[in-house]
């Protein structure tokens, strides 16, 4: 019997998508972003699942929270986002808003800061609990080092080391080729003792799906995902081969098709064009 | 060595974040400076560092009558670099309003916690509203997201605090509550009152509305005393002189 409920309840997959760096444009790279991330809370939760983000890296910013919907709000999914720092004009109920959603996205901006008001506000473990229960935790940059016991952050100026939540083992760079002082401060960091991981291009990123190693996306050509380890007071950086995110045709594009063929079309009807 | 005054005004609500127009509680602050051009520095991190609250500070704090300066702790890479060294330069800190529970988690997350003490007991003035003043007291009433929460400050004033204190606002219920629970007495202060500490002690409270007011509040047993403070209105240039602290004494029986 305890074997049958067991099976019946099968522990759910923990899944964490860690991106080095990429923003919620129409640019080719972006959307094939945003079609990961919709596929990836599709799994979990059918055809219109729930997407959350947390804006707190940025303090909330309406810019972070206005693209992120401009990306998601059309699409086949129902997007939030959680502002602590306005949860005065918007009360709700943070714990069951975040363990009822498919797929929480954290934005970048001050990991110090994303970790010291998570602290505060207590989300620390409920996002914890939400990873264990199968929700997909997803970010970019400081979004991304959270999850990872430390990140190379500029929270305070230059790169400096800071601990993240610790729900993956090792470290992360984001941005990795493309801020060369973050790079040099992770490595010197790893030959010091910070524990070894990963960099992430802008555009790269690693994918956790249970136990084991991480497959590594890229949605741009060039942009690489690295494992950075240190032996014997070496530090050693080598590319994982990366699987290519593809760019879906974008909504909008599509539509402006069909709207300047619709024209033609009439156009030529009426003997307009040739 | 002679003691540099230590001087908190903190504003149950007011000045240029609520108060548009209406300049006497950040015009107050700014003649507690004694300087010609103060320096001041905002601090909106309870905002989340709001570029729109950031906008209205400079407006609000010009350069033509002072020196202003803001630190956005989401935005290190941009302002001074030496949080420390800028902070204890200053004449005058503003702690902006929204999330306290936010601020004080960012502010220890940068070590601001410890450069504010120093900045108070070298003389920089300390000031803000709503939640830049539950912060710098032992004890805060935060009715910032749902149900009024009882939480802790930084501590430089040995009391609790609670701001927006108006009729009805259901704060006033829960300040009552958490003091006959054991809270350490204090102050609250109504929309347009600021509570004007030299030192640990209560100086006067000042007002940029002729109603508005502060209050004390001690829990005597069972039941919580409440008294109504004599209250400077700034606007009035023939205001009678003070009366002598507390005054005008309203005692509510415990709720």
């Amino acid at each position: 019997m305890a074997v049958e409920r067991g099976a019946a309840t099968a522990t759910p997959v923990r899944r964490i998508l860690a991106l080095g760096g990429h923003e919620f444009s129409s640019r080719p790279a972006d959307r094939a972003v945003c079609e990961l991330l919709l596929r990836l809370a599709g799994e979990r939760g059918g055809e219109r699942p729930r997407i959350c983000i947390l804006p707190t890296a940025s303090g909330d910013t309406t810019e972070q929270i206005a693209s992120f919907y401009s990306a998601f709000g059309e699409r086949p999914c129902e997007p939030s986002d959680v502002s602590l720092f306005r949860l005065g004009r918007r009360p709700m109920a943070l714990r069951d808003h975040l363990l009822s959603q498919d797929l929480i996205y954290v934005g970048g901006g001050s990991m110090v800061n994303l970790l010291a008001v998570w602290e505060a506000h207590d989300v620390a473990s409920i996002l914890s609990l939400a990873w264990r229960q199968g929700v997909v935790l997803a970010g970019q940059s400081a979004g991304a080092m959270c999850w990872f016991e430390a990140g190379i952050t500029k929270s305070s100026g230059k790169p400096l080391a800071a601990a993240g939540l610790g729900l993956l083992h090792g470290s992360l760079c984001v941005h990795y080729n493309n801020e060369p002082e973050r790079r040099a401060a992770y490595l010197d960091a790893v030959g010091d003792g910070m524990p070894s991981g990963y960099g992430l291009d802008d555009y790269a990123g690693l994918l956790w799906e249970g136990e084991g190693t991480p497959s590594a996306l890229t949605a741009r050509r060039g942009a690489r995902a690295y494992r950075v380890s240190s032996r014997a007071g070496e530090v050693a950086e080598s590319p994982l081969p990366a699987r290519f995110l593809p760019a879906p045709a974008p909504a909008a594009l599509r539509e402006d098709i069909a709207e300047f063929r619709r024209i033609k079309t009439m156009r030529k009807r009426a003997g307009w064009l040739g | 060595m002679e003691m540099a005054a230590r001087q908190i005004v903190a504003f149950g609500g007011g000045g240029f974040s609520m108060e548009s127009g209406n300049p006497l509680l950040d015009d107050y602050v700014l003649g507690l400076t004694g300087a010609e051009r103060p320096r001041v520095c905002f601090l909106p991190s309870a905002s989340g560092d709001a570029d729109h609250y950031i906008v209205r500070f400079y407006r609000a704090f010009s350069a033509h009558r002072c020196e202003p300066t803001h630190i956005s702790l989401f935005r290190r890479e941009q302002g001074p670099s030496d949080l420390r060294r800028h902070l204890l330069s200053q004449d005058l800190i503003y702690v902006g309003g929204g999330s306290v529970v936010s601020l004080l988690g960012v502010w220890r997350a940068h070590g601001i916690d410890s450069i504010l003490r120093e900045a108070w007991e070298s003389g920089v003035v300390l000031c803000g509203l709503s939640a830049g003043s539950l912060c710098w007291f032992a004890e805060a009433v935060s009715g910032f997201h749902g149900e009024p929460k009882r939480l802790r400050g930084l501590g430089l004033l040995p009391f609790s605090n609670c701001v927006h204190y108006e009729r009805g606002s259901g704060r006033g219920e829960a300040y009552h509550r958490f003091l006959r629970e054991g809270m350490c007495g204090g102050y609250a202060a109504e929309d347009g009152a600021a509570l004007h500490f030299r030192g640990e002690e209560l100086s006067r409270v000042v007002a940029s509305r002729p109603q508005a007011r502060g209050y004390r509040l001690d829990a005597a047993g069972s039941q919580v005393v409440e008294m109504r403070i004599a209250t400077t209105y700034l606007g009035d240039r023939d205001a009678p002189p003070q009366a002598p602290l507390p005054e005008a004494l309203s005692t509510a029986p415990a709720a």
